[in-house]
């Protein structure tokens, strides 16, 4: 293969894979702190997106100019927004539900994601079409042959990359993310310690939920594009790579990100009939990563969380 | 006076069924008192019901003078109360000094370096492992780590439970000795053991719990010569169930 495609499908797979990464970390730290699969987390991500749109409508309507101003106000939006959703559905939902039966918690949130999404197309302006979103990052790109490396994409990559970083440090140096840990390792320790569980938990729900929502928007302006359902593959995207990384692994769930992108991305080239069998490729190299490695790649020790 | 525990006309249980029937007791200011039990008798709950954990069904549970009903456990721990639990129950994926900076979750970063600078004094060893993970360390380090995050709270009330259990012999009696150096602190020990001998001698005042009521109390002294506590402890009487 020609060494400047080669190398666009290595960008196209890094920027699949910090997106991913962004919506496995969700799925990872919401089953360390409460044990639990909360499957709704794609359609919190569409929330975010179409959060974003909105408030995009909204700042243009008020005669925003400045792309960056525009950009900061709408991620702003999404990330308060889904914050604030991230929480109330931690509050009302999944917290009443600690005690009962795992599969009726990872029902239930199977139906508020449907709920959610429904509930996008249908309130949401024409709702049921896909939907531009507003390139607001500078166009232009850098050429090598066949590479092209545009510099939106290089932005929304940098971006994706800072929030990792940021969650890392935020989860392994900072005293709420010590609280966070211990609450997964062993809740009731954690709450003998003075911790209030349920602001933890909170805070962790919103800044999941904040994270997919980040995700769901620089997935927009990847694309240029957002729709109702977005949420439906993302989420189970994220859920697979948080699987495959070791569910309750932070690390394990960034790896696990980059490696479905990387998976998807070989699956587009090696498949010889359309690119659109790359997920099929995808999800069947997980089933069998999944059978030779059944609690991920990086295995979870019993006690070992977040 | 600071740290007094009353625990009056106590029930608690789990689904309906009560394990502590009409549980009522004191722990002095100062003092270590110590619920003696055997398996099964209550002492956990009744633990778990002065942490909040297991809220009591009816009763009052009161420290300082405040009735803690209603309260959540990270209210009642901020009220002054820190608790050793039964089998260390330490993050073993935590490094020494982490599991040490969650007991002093409520106090700032200044307060609990000055804090774990002092219990590093107490336990030297803990110094030196501060930055290895818990998990990794023996039964007498980790009940170490235990101690010492029990201590970083700097409470008034410090509710022991179980410290010998799975320890060798040695590590009990240096348990013992630290336990004592706690009281001398001026903190109010409550202490929940099976080791009747080694607790009575460092006890003050005791209660004996049996299917989840008191069945006995009185002063160390009385309760080594009381029958209930020699048949169930020292004599050849039927264990309790």
């Amino acid at each position: 293969m020609d060494i400047g495609l080669a190398g666009q499908y290595v960008l196209n797979g890094l920027m699949l894979g910090i997106i991913y990464a962004m919506v496995a970390v969700g799925f990872t730290l919401f089953f360390g702190v409460l044990d639990i699969i909360k499957f709704s987390h794609g359609d919190v991500l569409t929330v975010g997106a179409f959060t974003a749109l909105a408030a995009y409508a909204g700042v243009t309507a008020l005669g925003l100019q400045s792309p960056w101003l525009i950009l900061g106000v709408i991620a702003l939006a999404a990330i308060a927004g889904t914050a604030v959703l991230g929480a109330l559905i931690a509050r009302f939902l999944i917290m009443p539900m600690r005690g009962a039966p795992p599969i009726n918690v990872l029902l239930l949130t199977l139906m508020l994601g449907t709920a959610l999404r429904e509930s996008v197309r249908l309130f949401y302006p024409n709702g049921s079409n896909p939907k531009m979103f507003p390139r607001l990052l500078p166009g232009g790109a850098a050429n090598f042959g066949r590479f092209t490396l545009r510099y939106d994409s290089v932005l929304i990559f940098v971006a994706g990359v800072a929030v990792i970083v940021g969650v890392s440090l935020l989860i392994n140096r900072s005293k709420l993310g010590l609280a966070i840990r211990a609450v997964a390792q062993d809740a009731e320790t954690a709450r003998v310690m003075g911790i209030d569980l349920e602001a933890v938990v909170l805070f962790t729900f919103a800044l999941g939920s904040a994270l997919a929502a980040l995700a769901g928007v620089m997935n927009g302006m990847y694309y240029s594009e957002i729709n109702f359902n977005m949420g439906l593959l993302l989420g189970l995207i994220g859920f697979s790579a948080a699987i495959i990384g070791g569910l309750g692994n932070i690390y394990g769930a960034i790896l696990g990100g980059f490696l479905f992108a990387a998976l998807q991305t070989i699956g587009a080239v090696l498949l010889p009939v359309s690119s659109a069998y790359k997920d099929v490729f995808a999800f069947a190299a997980v089933i069998v990563l999944m059978a030779w490695r059944p609690t991920g790649l990086i295995a979870e020790k019993s006690s070992e969380r977040v | 006076m600071s740290g007094r525990l009353a625990v009056e006309n106590v029930f608690a249980g789990y689904d309906r069924t009560d394990v502590l029937t009409d549980v009522s007791l004191v722990a002095e200011p100062g003092r270590i008192t110590c619920i003696l039990g055997s398996n099964g008798s209550g002492k956990s709950t009744l633990i778990r019901a002065i942490l909040g954990l297991t809220p009591p069904r009816t009763g009052r549970i009161v420290f300082n003078g405040h009735d803690l009903a209603g309260r959540d456990t990270h209210q009642i721990i901020r009220a002054g109360i820190a608790c050793i639990p039964e089998g260390r129950k330490v993050f073993s994926r935590l490094t020494v000094a982490e599991n040490l900076r969650l007991g002093a979750y409520q106090a700032g970063n200044e307060v609990a370096r000055e804090r774990m600078a002092r219990v590093y004094g107490i336990f030297p060893r803990l110094a030196e492992r501060a930055g290895q993970f818990t998990g990794t360390m023996s039964g007498g380090e980790q009940a170490m780590v235990s101690i010492g995050r029990g201590l970083m709270a700097a409470p008034k009330l410090l509710l022991i439970d179980e410290p010998s259990l799975g320890l060798s012999p040695l590590f009990v009696k240096e348990n013992f000795s630290v336990i004592r150096r706690i009281q001398e602190l001026g903190i109010t020990v409550l202490l929940v053991e099976q080791n009747v001998r080694q607790t009575l001698a460092i006890a003050h005042y005791g209660y004996v719990l049996m299917q989840g009521r008191v069945v006995a109390s009185g002063t160390a002294a009385e309760l080594v010569e009381n029958e209930e506590v020699r048949q169930a402890y020292f004599g050849d009487g039927v264990r309790p169930a």
